[in-house]
């Protein structure tokens, strides 16, 4: 450069992923492994001079735990629930706003909008309109004679599950539809030609045109929102704080009781360890179907 | 009018009715949530309900905008109870303000810089800090939190802004990373390549010719930063501690907690809250889709 | 760190100090001058305070403050108000994050707790000061929290929660006073209105998942006699037994006649309920009271309070006290020396006690006989509608007092706060009503989570 000093290629290189790797192993590797090694403590965040290694005992501790189990397959249920309902209301919405309308910029707007308003203020909009007592949904279902008593949305823990499934399925379906939308953009109209000359129906068409040009973008928005909604927190915690008893708990919220409410941080360590290899194995089905890695062969 | 006319004209009729019936239910929270915030308090609870208050009033933003204090009677004088609240509803704002802007720009510099060093330098590792960054993409906050937390502790940087900055920098970063990586990739290398023969310095061609090509995938990058900061709630709840440090999320459900909840402010909080989010999702929509397609579902 | 400057004589200093005392001695409140004990400070900044939500924590603040602007002029005490809900998050990140507040009310069993652990300052020069013997009748020191002969919490006001009963109903359906009652009159008496007003609930209570369910039953527990743990015994958990069976099956019995949504109910919704009209019974702190007062006239002028039904065999009306005092954390707290000068300011002026009271009647009630007896306290409408109300809430309820912190008022015991931070009598109580489970097993179930706290725990037992 003007000073004569010009810096190598690789100098250059060097030095712009240098921040990167900087924060990324002050602000992600470091705290992931300091997790780990919190799982194999005994941690009360108000006495950490007490702090004394434990061994496996809070594995131990956790898989002994019914709760533990009950909020594993709770967060089961929630999670495949959640997905289904996304993934087909997701597909649906993103055919629905795939059509050249005059107009449709405004549905897609408002079809997406709920991906971006903050979880506080939806868990509060949901206490708000799904009240039992003072509620609009239960006011509106009874003017139209569907329900004779109230329904209490968050008093029951089948209707708390179904009300925070519900909840995540608004929130998060716009995301199914940015993908799906994004590749639906790519699939090539003369395919679709091809199956209307050879007199192929809506339903027809979906299936075999649209459908298998869409499977590669569905299975990784799957298993993506799979990963994310099963270790999601503040969804369930802000609506219904695991409740009633402990019906919506979910291993996020099992963490962040074992290390608050009970004040065992290397409880809700453990748990988050737990959390960590399952979601390596779901990361691991993603690299497979994505098919990244094999393009790196190939530049 | 012919046939063909005829079916397109009640295809897109449909069309419309569908849509509509669905952003109807999509958007029906939010539209109640801005109607209860416009409404008098003896309205809030009117059975029937309103949709269009009959007597609208902005009182609640009022009252959030400018603080208004509590009063109470004793012997006969009014004296005011301490903090509410809504007094410090203008500087949490401002907190969430300075957050959110702060850990963006720090996410979308250091992976801008990291994903031009991995796509256009040759060295060892660098195909694995992608996948190690999608990695990091799917950890849930919650096991980051606690160790995060402890870290802060460590560095005297508890209750303070920075803190959480850095804290949302750690959870948007790995997005951020991938996301640049992808578009970047996506970028032919020709023009880089023509600008650097005809004598350019390796900096130049970033800002000149990288940067603004580059455009898009940054402001994808920019909006995910800025939504996941601006709506968190968890490390807001266990990073900082006094009122004045609160950010949006946080310091609103403290309207919540309190032992009567004023649903008309609650609502008014909820919209205000919701305004900035909504503001940069209709400027920057379209970007949302194309970056997403880039980021989320490999371009 | 910040300098002090003594602007005064050290001659002079003595002289007030020894004036000062002679006046708390002798029970005589004037506050004029009292800060000048105290070198005057020049450190700036905000003291953090913890209280809970209401107005009264911010009037406690005021006082405080009109003494930094005599004594600490850089000074300015802020109340935070930490919904019970969440206090222990809040407690752990502030604590863990070394962001303690400098001062924080609370009731006696988190204070217990954080006194056993050691966190808190040791406050006897306080006492003296404040005066030892202004106690109102029935209560001690160590109500608030004491441990191994030091004193660590001031009062700052006992609230207990009582049976609130809508007069109006009970007069209309032909109900005894229910000043008289027993458990068998009160569930009757839940199950007449349930049937004969259908818009209504007989009886509401808390039995979510949180502090609100622990206090509503640790009252049931300490009627009939039961206990956690047992304080004569080195806390050996005793949860097991047939009183605490006895408790939860009542509770059973009662929640057919309490609204549906009561399993996720915590403060708010019970409060709620007894407001709307939505419940004729209800078990709540005198704060239902004050807003039914501002909000719904005709409930609050309906509405009275009695001690809670007797136990039949035991003939206990054990009530929930919080017993709420101050402490001040003894770890990274910058201000330690200026928060006890405060606080001395407060708790000797009995015009800033009284309006503490009078800011949220009749949820706070007094702690020291003079604020108790004085006329300006009764000088308060509520006090003129309701005075037999007031008067339970302020000095009857006190020979009922219980709280889990002092189990029947056998002990303190430290473990009481970790307890509710882990609402285990909440789930205990949640395991009947929502899944059905045998009272028996799930006393069993909650004793085990006792004596996990309980080993977890031993170095705060001593």
């Amino acid at each position: 450069m003007r000073a004569g000093f010009t810096l190598s290629d690789r100098a250059v290189g060097l030095l712009f992923i240098a921040p990167f790797l900087a924060a990324a192993i002050f602000f992600m590797v470091y705290p992931v492994v300091e997790a780990i090694r919190m799982a194999f403590y005994s941690y009360n965040p108000l006495r950490p001079d007490l702090s004394t290694f434990v061994g496996l005992r809070n594995f131990e501790f956790i898989f002994a735990d019914p709760l533990f189990w009950d909020s594993f397959w709770q967060a089961t249920v929630w999670t495949l629930l959640s997905i289904v309902f996304q993934t087909v209301f997701g597909v649906a919405i993103a055919l629905l706003l795939h059509q050249a309308l005059p107009g449709i910029a405004l549905f897609r707007g408002l079809l997406l909008f709920p991906y971006i308003v903050p979880t506080v203020v939806i868990a509060l909009i949901w206490r708000w309109i799904f009240n039992p007592e003072i509620g609009v949904v239960n006011y509106a279902l009874q003017s139209a004679s569907l329900i004779k008593e109230p329904i209490y949305w968050l008093s029951t823990p089948s209707m708390a599950m179904a009300s925070t499934i519900l909840l995540n399925v608004w929130k998060y379906t716009p995301f199914v539809v940015i993908c799906v939308l994004a590749r639906l953009q790519t699939v090539p109209l003369e395919l679709y030609d091809a199956a209307k000359v050879d007199g192929a129906g809506v339903v027809r068409r979906f299936l075999d045109v649209t459908l298998p040009q869409l499977k590669e973008v569905l299975i990784v928005v799957i298993v993506f929102r799979t990963i994310w909604t099963f270790n999601k927190f503040e969804e369930i915690y802000l609506l219904t704080k695991g409740g009633p008893g402990t019906s919506t708990f979910n291993l996020a919220v099992y963490s962040f009781e074992q290390s608050i409410a009970n004040l065992r941080l290397g409880v809700g360590a453990a748990t988050g360890v737990v959390m960590m290899v399952m979601l390596s194995i779901g990361s691991i089905i993603y690299l497979r179907v994505s098919g990244f890695g094999q393009d790196e062969k190939s530049p | 009018m012919t046939r063909i006319e005829f079916w397109t004209l009640t295809r897109r009729l449909a069309s419309y009715a569908v849509l509509s019936a669905v952003t109807f239910i999509v958007c029906f929270p939010l539209v109640w949530a801005l109607s209860t915030s416009l409404k008098p308090k003896s309205e809030i609870f009117a059975t029937p309900p309103t949709l269009i208050p009959h007597a609208a009033t902005t009182e609640n933003y009022k009252a959030l905008l400018t603080g208004r204090p509590q009063y109470f009677q004793s012997g006969g004088q009014q004296v005011t109870s301490g903090t509410t609240p809504a007094q410090f509803f203008t500087r949490w704002f401002v907190n969430s303000v300075i957050v959110t802007l702060g850990s963006t720009l720090i996410s979308i510099t250091i992976s801008t810089l990291a994903a031009y060093s991995l796509t256009r330098f040759r060295y060892w590792g660098r195909t694995v800090v992608p996948y190690f960054s999608l990695l990091g993409y799917m950890v849930p906050s919650i096991i980051f939190v606690f160790p995060l937390f402890l870290v802060m502790v460590q560095l005297n940087l508890t209750d303070s802004l920075l803190s959480l900055v850095l804290g949302y920098v750690c959870i948007t970063l790995p997005f951020c990373m991938w996301l640049m990586w992808a578009f970047m990739r996506s970028i032919p290398i020709e023009i880089e390549e023509a600008a650097l023969i005809d004598g350019a310095s390796r900096l130049q061609v970033f800002r000149q010719v990288v940067l603004p090509t580059a455009l898009p995938g940054i402001i994808a990058a920019a909006i995910f930063s800025m939504i996941v900061s601006w709506n968190d709630y968890l490390f807001g709840r266990v990073f900082l501690n006094s009122l004045d440090n609160l950010t949006l999320t946080v310091g609103v459900m403290l309207f919540f907690e309190g032992t009567h909840v004023d649903w008309g402010l609650l609502m008014a909080a909820s919209v205000l809250m919701t305004v900035p989010m909504a503001i940069l999702f209709m400027a920057l929509q379209r970007h949302l889709v194309a970056g997403f397609g880039a980021g989320a579902v490999k371009g | 760190m910040t300098t002090r400057r003594i602007r005064e004589p050290s001659e002079l200093q003595i002289g007030r100090r020894q004036v000062l005392t002679g006046m708390a001695a002798a029970g005589v409140t004037a506050s004029t001058g009292l800060g000048s004990a105290f070198a005057q400070s020049t450190r700036t900044g905000v003291v953090r305070v913890w209280g809970e939500p209401g107005p009264y924590g911010g009037v406690a603040v005021a006082a405080m403050n009109e003494w930094a602007q005599k004594n600490a002029p850089g000074l300015k005490f802020e109340i935070e108000s930490i919904p019970w809900d969440g206090v222990y998050v809040k407690l752990m990140t502030d604590l863990a994050a070394r962001r303690p507040p400098s001062l924080i009310s609370v009731e006696s069993p988190i204070a217990m707790q954080l006194m056993a652990e050691g966190l808190l300052t040791p406050v006897d020069d306080l006492v003296e000061k404040i005066g030892r013997n202004r106690l109102v009748d029935g209560v001690k020191w160590e109500y608030w929290g004491a441990w191994k002969g030091q004193q660590f919490i001031i009062p700052a006001h006992h609230q207990p929660h009582l049976l609130l009963v809508r007069m109006d109903i009970a007069k209309e359906l032909g109900l005894s006073d229910p000043d008289t009652w027993d458990w068998n009159d009160l569930l009757n008496a839940a199950k007449t209105i349930s049937q004969k007003k259908p818009d209504m609930a007989g009886f509401c209570m808390a039995l979510g998942r949180n502090l609100c369910t622990d206090y509503h039953f640790s009252a049931l527990l300490h009627s009939a006699g039961g206990k956690m743990f047992d304080a004569a015994n080195k806390f050996e958990v005793a949860f097991d037994s047939p009183q605490t069976v006895e408790a939860l099956t009542f509770v059973k019995e009662l929640q057919a006649y309490m609204p549906k949504g009561a399993v996720e109910y915590s403060f708010l919704q019970v409060v709620d309920a007894h407001v709307t009209g939505r419940t004729a019974m209800s078990f709540y702190w005198g704060r239902t009271l004050g807003r039914a007062a501002e909000e719904a006239k005709p409930i609050f002028e309906a509405t009275e309070a009695f001690n809670h039904a007797r136990h039949p065999t035991t003939k206990r009306r054990s009530n929930w006290n919080d017993f709420q005092g101050w402490c001040i954390p003894a770890q990274n707290n910058p201000f330690v020396d200026e928060v006890k000068q405060a606080l001395i300011y407060q708790q000797t002026s009995k015009d800033w006690l009284i309006k503490y009271c009078h800011s949220l009647m009749p949820n706070v009630a007094p702690t020291y006989r003079d604020v108790a007896d004085a006329p300006e306290l009764r000088d308060h409408a509520f006090y003129k509608s309701k005075p037999r109300t007031v008067d339970t809430y302020f000095k009857t309820s006190l020979a009922h007092s219980s709280s889990t912190a002092n189990e029947l008022l056998q002990g303190v015991n430290p473990l009481a706060g970790i307890v509710h931070g882990r609402s285990v009598l909440a789930q205990t109580v949640q395991k009947v009503v929502i899944d059905n489970m045998k009272p028996q097993d799930a006393a069993k179930w909650g004793a085990k989570e006792l004596s996990d706290i309980r080993r977890e725990n031993m170095r705060l037992l001593g």
